[in-house]
Formats: C-alpha cells, sequence, structure tokens
C-alpha cells in the first residue's frame, strides 16, 4: 500500500465528480475519476486504487453491477455514493459486496473519514494466529484459511472476523461490531453488519445457511464459536 | 327477541337493540296504524249500519206478526166475553188466546158484576202480572180516545220493547170496544235477540279480519318501499365509509328507483371526483420527491466545495478579503440549511409514499439518547434522568431523529435546563422531555405537529425547517408509537414519547403488506 491512498471515484455527475476530487484531493488522496462504470472497470486494471468510491446511479451498466463484477475478482475495498438512502438500495448495494455506503449530499470529510476507516482495516496489528475448527485466521499474515486453502476476504470481512475471534464464544452487538470494524458512530446502520457476516458465512462456513462458527446471537448481535 | 340475561351489558343490548328496531319500524308503524284506521272505520261503519237495518227488520216483522195475532185473538175471544165477566170465563178466555201460534202470554183485565177487579193470566209465563207491564202503557190502553173522523176506534193497540233479567220481551195491550175487558200480552224477544247477536259477532269477527288484513298489507307496502330504502342506506354507509365503488341495482321505473339512480350517478360523481383528486396529490407528491433527489445533486457538488471554504475560513482567518469573508460565511451556513431542509423534504415524502421502513436494532434506550446529545454537544444543556439498561428494539437512526428534534426544539423554544427522562410503562418506552421555557400558548398545542406551522406569522424566521416535529411524530407513528404535546402545571412544555419495547411485528406487517 502506497502511502498516499490512491482512490478511483466513479460518477457521471460532472459538477459532482469535480466538487469531490477537489475535495478529497485536499484530503491528501491521489484521486483517479471515471464517468461511466465501463470506464472505471478498465482503469482499475491499469491503475490498481487501493479503494473505490461507486456512484450508484451511472448510465450503461449501474453502480451495483460495477460492484458485483468488481467482487468477481477482487476484494479491494468499495465505498458506496447513493443518492437515495431509500432503503432498498442500500439493502441491493451492501448484498453486491459494498463494503459500505454514503448518501448523498456527502460532506467531504465524511468521506474522507470512511476511506480511511476501510482502508485502516486492512493494516495489521498482532502476530498471532487462532484457530476455530478447519479455520486458521493468521493475524501476522493477515489470511485466513480453511481446510488449507487461503480464502479471499475484503478488508472488511476479515476486519469483522478478527474483532469476532478476538473474543471467541462472546456475543458482540451490531452497534458494537459497527463501532469496531467500521468506526461507524452509534447510528450507523445495522444492515452493513447484516450484509457483512452474510458474505462473510458464505465463505467461511461449510454449510452458510446453518452456521456453526459465526452464530446469530438473538436479540444481541453475533459470536464466533469454536465448532464441538 | 332478546332474551333477559340479567346484567346491565344484557339489559343495555336489548334496550339499543329495541330502539334501533322502533326507529328503523317508525315509518312501518305508522303505515300499519293508518291503514288499520282505514280498514277499522270502514269495517265497523259497514257492520254498524247492517246490524241496524237486520236488528230493525227481523224486530218489526216478529212484532207485527205477534201484533196482528193478539189483536185477532182479542177479537175472537175476548170481544166475546160478557162485560162483567166471572173469574173462570176470564181464565179460560185467557189460556185460549195463550194457544195461538205465537207463543205470548196474556193478561186479561176486568170488573166482574160486583164490580170488583178480577184479572187471569195465561200461566205459560210465570206470574205475567199487571206489575209487568210498564205503566204508561197501561195508562195509554186504558184512555178512552175521541171517535172523529180521523180516529175511527176509541181504544188502540199500545206496545213496548222492555227488557227484563237481561230478556227482552214485547209487551202490548188494548181494551175490547165497548165490552171492558182489557188485554195485555207479553212475548218473549229472545230468540231473535240471540240471532241479533250472533250476527254481531259474526261482524265482529269480520271486522277483524279487516283489520289484520290491512296490517298485513300495510305490511307488505312498507316492505316494498322501505327494502329499497334500507338498501339505499346500507349503501349511503357504505360510501360514507369510503367504500366509493358503492352502487345500488336499478329496477323499475317508480320513485325509488329514481332515486337509486341518483345515488348511483352521485357515487360515480364522487368517486370520480376521489380518484382526480388522489390523482393531482399523487402527481403533486412524485413532483416533490423528484424534485428534492433533483435538488440533491446540485447540493452535493456545492456540499463538496463549501468545505473547501470553510477550512479556508478556519485555516487562514484574517487571509481572505475582509469584502469576501462574510459572503463565504453566508454560503456556507446557508448551504448547510438547504442540505437539512431537502433532507427533511425527502424524509417527509418519504412518509407521505409509505415507502418509509424501519431498520429494527437491539438498542440500550439511554445510551441512545446519551449518544444523540453528545453527537450534538448539548450535554450540558441537557438533564438526563434515565438509568441504562432499558432495550427495544426500534430504529436507531428514526428515535435519534425524533429526539433530536424533540429536544432542539425545546432547546430552541423553551430554554435549558431540558430535562429528558425515560422509564418503562407496560411494553412501552415512554420519554418525556421538558423544557422551563413559557409552555406552549393553548391555541398553538393543536397545530405543534403541523408541517411549516409557525406560532405566529410576525415571528421572525428559526432556524429550523419547519418540518421538524412533523418528522418526529411520523417516526413514531411508523414505529406503532405516540408523541403528544402538554403544558405541564410547573411551567414550560413536555413532550411525551411513547415506543413500543419491540416494533419488529409491526414491521413485519409493513413488509408484508408492500409485498401484497
Amino acid at each position: 500500500m502506497s502511502p498516499v491512498p490512491s482512490l478511483l471515484l466513479i460518477e457521471d455527475d460532472d459538477a459532482i465528480r469535480t466538487a469531490l476530487e477537489l475535495s478529497l484531493t485536499r484530503q491528501g488522496h491521489r484521486v483517479a475519476t471515471a464517468a461511466t462504470g465501463e470506464d472505471g472497470l478498465k482503469l482499475l486494471r491499469e491503475q490498481r486504487p487501493d479503494l473505490i468510491v461507486l456512484d450508484v446511479m451511472l448510465p450503461g451498466i449501474d453502480g451495483f453491477e460495477v460492484c458485483r463484477r468488481i467482487r468477481r475478482t477482487d476484494q479491494l475495498p468499495i465505498i458506496l455514493l447513493t443518492a437515495r438512502s431509500d432503503d432498498i438500495d442500500v439493502v441491493v448495494g451492501l448484498e453486491s459486496g459494498a463494503d459500505d455506503y454514503v448518501v448523498k449530499p456527502v460532506q467531504g470529510r465524511v468521506l474522507d473519514a470512511r476511506i480511511r476507516a476501510v482502508l485502516r482495516r486492512g493494516e495489521r496489528e498482532a502476530n498471532d494466529a487462532a484457530t476455530f475448527g478447519s479455520l486458521v485466521i493468521d493475524r501476522a499474515a493477515m489470511t485466513v484459511t480453511k481446510n488449507g486453502e487461503d480464502l479471499q476476504l475484503t478488508p472488511t470481512e476479515l476486519r469483522l472476523l478478527l474483532e469476532l475471534s478476538r473474543r471467541p464464544g462472546q456475543a458482540l452487538s451490531r452497534q458494537q461490531l459497527l463501532r469496531l470494524v467500521w468506526e461507524h458512530d452509534y447510528l450507523g446502520d445495522s444492515r452493513l453488519v447484516d450484509a457483512c457476516v452474510q458474505r462473510l458465512r458464505a465463505k467461511v462456513e461449510d454449510v452458510p445457511s446453518s452456521p456453526t462458527l459465526i452464530r446469530t446471537v438473538r436479540g444481541v448481535g453475533y459470536r464466533l464459536d469454536t465448532p464441538q | 327477541m332478546t332474551q333477559a340475561q340479567g346484567g346491565v351489558r344484557g339489559w343495555a343490548a336489548a334496550r339499543k337493540g329495541h330502539l334501533s328496531r322502533l326507529r328503523f319500524t317508525s315509518l312501518r308503524l305508522r303505515l300499519v296504524v293508518v291503514f288499520g284506521l282505514v280498514a277499522l272505520t270502514a269495517a265497523v261503519s259497514a257492520s254498524g249500519i247492517a246490524y241496524w237495518l237486520n236488528r230493525e227488520a227481523v224486530l218489526t216483522r216478529t212484532q207485527d206478526a205477534v201484533l196482528r195475532d193478539f189483536q185477532q185473538e182479542m177479537q175472537n175471544r175476548a170481544g166475546l166475553l160478557r162485560t162483567h165477566p166471572e173469574q173462570y170465563e176470564l181464565q179460560r178466555t185467557a189460556r185460549e188466546m195463550a194457544t195461538s201460534s205465537q207463543r205470548f202470554s196474556v193478561l186479561l183485565v176486568a170488573q166482574d158484576s160486583d164490580g170488583t177487579d178480577i184479572s187471569a193470566n195465561s200461566g205459560a209465563l210465570n206470574g205475567f202480572s199487571l206489575q209487568d207491564v210498564p205503566k204508561s202503557l197501561r195508562t195509554a190502553v186504558n184512555e178512552e180516545q175521541k171517535v172523529d173522523s180521523n180516529n175511527k176506534y176509541a181504544y188502540h193497540l199500545y206496545w213496548q220493547r222492555v227488557v227484563e233479567d237481561g230478556t227482552p220481551y214485547l209487551v202490548a195491550g188494548t181494551q175490547v170496544i165497548n165490552g171492558g175487558t182489557t188485554g195485555y200480552m207479553l212475548k218473549s224477544l229472545e230468540p231473535e235477540a240471540k240471532d241479533l247477536n250472533s250476527l254481531a259477532w259474526s261482524l265482529g269477527i269480520a271486522t277483524g279480519l279487516a283489520l289484520i288484513g290491512s296490517a298485513l298489507l300495510a305490511q307488505a307496502a312498507a316492505t316494498t318501499v322501505l327494502k329499497p330504502v334500507h338498501r339505499l342506506g346500507v349503501a349511503a354507509r357504505r360510501l360514507g365509509e369510503g367504500k366509493l365503488d358503492t352502487r345500488l341495482q336499478v329496477s323499475g321505473t317508480d320513485e325509488l328507483a329514481d332515486l337509486s339512480r341518483t345515488f348511483n350517478d352521485a357515487a360515480e360523481a364522487l368517486e370520480k371526483r376521489v380518484d382526480d383528486m388522489a390523482g393531482r396529490d399523487e402527481a403533486s407528491r412524485r413532483f416533490v420527491a423528484d424534485m428534492s433527489h433533483e435538488l440533491r445533486t446540485p447540493l452535493t457538488a456545492i456540499t463538496a466545495v463549501t468545505e473547501i471554504l470553510e477550512e479556508e475560513l478556519e485555516a487562514e482567518s484574517g487571509s481572505m478579503d475582509p469584502m469576501i469573508e462574510p459572503a463565504v460565511r453566508l454560503v456556507v451556513s446557508e448551504t448547510r440549511r438547504l442540505n437539512d431542509l431537502v433532507e427533511n423534504l425527502m424524509e417527509v415524502t418519504r412518509f407521505d409514499a409509505g415507502t418509509a421502513r424501519l431498520v429494527l436494532d437491539d438498542v440500550d434506550v439511554a445510551d441512545q439518547i446519551t449518544a444523540c446529545i453528545d453527537a450534538r454537544a448539548w450535554l450540558d444543556a441537557v438533564d438526563l434522568d434515565a438509568e441504562r439498561g432499558i432495550h427495544a428494539r426500534l430504529d436507531p437512526r428514526r428515535l435519534d431523529v425524533i429526539l433530536a428534534n424533540l429536544i432542539g426544539n425545546a432547546l430552541k423554544h423553551g430554554g435549558s435546563p431540558v430535562k429528558v427522562s425515560v422509564r418503562m410503562a407496560d411494553h412501552e418506552v415512554v420519554i418525556e422531555v421538558r423544557d422551563h421555557g413559557p409552555g406552549i400558548p393553548e391555541d398553538v398545542l393543536p397545530h405543534v405537529f403541523d408541517r411549516f406551522y409557525k406560532a405566529s406569522a410576525s415571528r421572525p424566521r428559526s432556524e429550523g425547517s419547519g418540518l421538524g416535529l412533523s418528522i418526529a411524530l411520523e417516526n413514531a407513528h411508523i414505529h406503532g408509537g405516540e408523541i403528544t404535546a402538554a403544558n405541564s402545571p410547573e411551567g414550560g412544555a413536555v413532550f411525551t414519547l411513547r415506543l413500543p419495547r419491540d416494533a419488529s411485528e409491526l414491521a413485519q406487517e409493513g413488509e408484508e403488506k408492500k409485498s401484497t
């Protein structure tokens, strides 16, 4: 990771693109921009940015589709920029693999904070490993293996698993997880946690529909168990 | 009918049912009464006349026959008696006279040769004596009248009807001209009276039947009128309940069919009008929703750059042109206001369109309130009385919107300290926000939750969008909760928010409604 984070901003509206580029550059990011999803995907292959800020409403292929295409091959963090805070949009966005979302009109400072929080998730912080059944979490290498195979996790999924594994057997509420993983204040959207847990289960559980590792604790939140 | 069940409820229900039935049938009742009266008048007058004519005919015929017979007997037998007959002669004649076909009793009165009054009766009726003959009749019989061209005889036959012990009798009497013997007869009219009685009975029964028939007819007539009226009533009620597609089946060409047709026309016009209005309403809502979406795009760009301007103001204050600095400040602050306004507008359009959804989470209410106050730097101005550990399942973002609006409003209009208290009641979380201001004027109280309601037109433009309390209320409603505003007796306004502890059932219902 380069010392100055490089971002790719995909946004079709000229004014917003220019304004956000101005603002983010001022916050100390290197910003590349694209006006369509197709251009964005091309730029992504050429430049390998650290993070993508993606508008949902795009001409041609929309933001959700761009998000899904990126996720097929890549685990790099994606923040959705949604003009509508209509609930259905957020849910679709999170299901398509986004790590976080911000609602327009967004303040540059807020977007910057989110970007930095997402980027921090990939930083290592301890030098040990933990084993949960067939799952091995190597905190030194920041890798997760299942039955000896490397799992491709996004930084957010990895951070969520790390936070859960740090307190095995202890239930963490959605709000706690939002603070720990997303660094959101008390008004974080709990659906971020739910969507991320779903994606994580799909990767680490043997049968995602009947999880044995990441358990739901009704009325509280989630808990990581060692399978019996 | 309703059976008496004991207990006030049963009684009240029976009473109510009875009353509504009476009211419902009042037209029916009137029809029956009118029909009954007409039938009664007709039947009674017809029967009365028939009875009277019959009675006269029967009595006259019987009476004429009897009197003719009696007269005949008097001439044939009593006329043959001497002027002063002996007792036994009188007796024999009386008996002979009574044997006539008409079966009347006879009483003969005369003076014997000694000048004493003697009398004899036929004996058939027990003790027919002079006492049984009315005095007026005796006087008339004994009175000798002048003989002239108009009146050929000195004595006449007189008769009278009397009733003795409930039995009607015909009494008649006459004197033999130049004979001195006076004869009376007594004839029971009982058989005739019985005939007339049975006639009266039959007429009475006929009248009764006519009354019953008229009542049935009235019922039938009332039903033919009232059934369509009832149907019309039911349809009108349905229409009033908002079922605007209610129509009546029109049959026939009478006034009621006309009325039904008018009703249908009115309902159709109403439906069309309501549809038009709903369409226009929908269009204007969509316009507001689209407009606020459209406003967001330029606003996003502006917001992003105003921040750069703001940082410039903070970082290098003084370096900016003093003429431009206030202009930049104005742009920055007004952009923030515009942001809030558009945000609120979008929130309102979502509520109006019914697309607002709950995102539920389990939260500690006290933590939420603390965080809400903390995030807005109100900690010094708010006095929080809440214990941790009150958990509820609700939408934290919406709770924050409600709290921010209630507390913000209290701080703005009431002034600090604002007291916020939380308590549990049954399945509800009750949050009270009380300020120490002048309270809300009584005439404003019902309108505090109205959109863009300003307490007075002359009041200075306030910071808020005018939508805050309305949005707070909508957010409470979507949880199945409520907000009420009142004035505390100790002064200051009190807003009470009640939210169910678990709003998940309501959220599910909303989802189901959406999917159907």
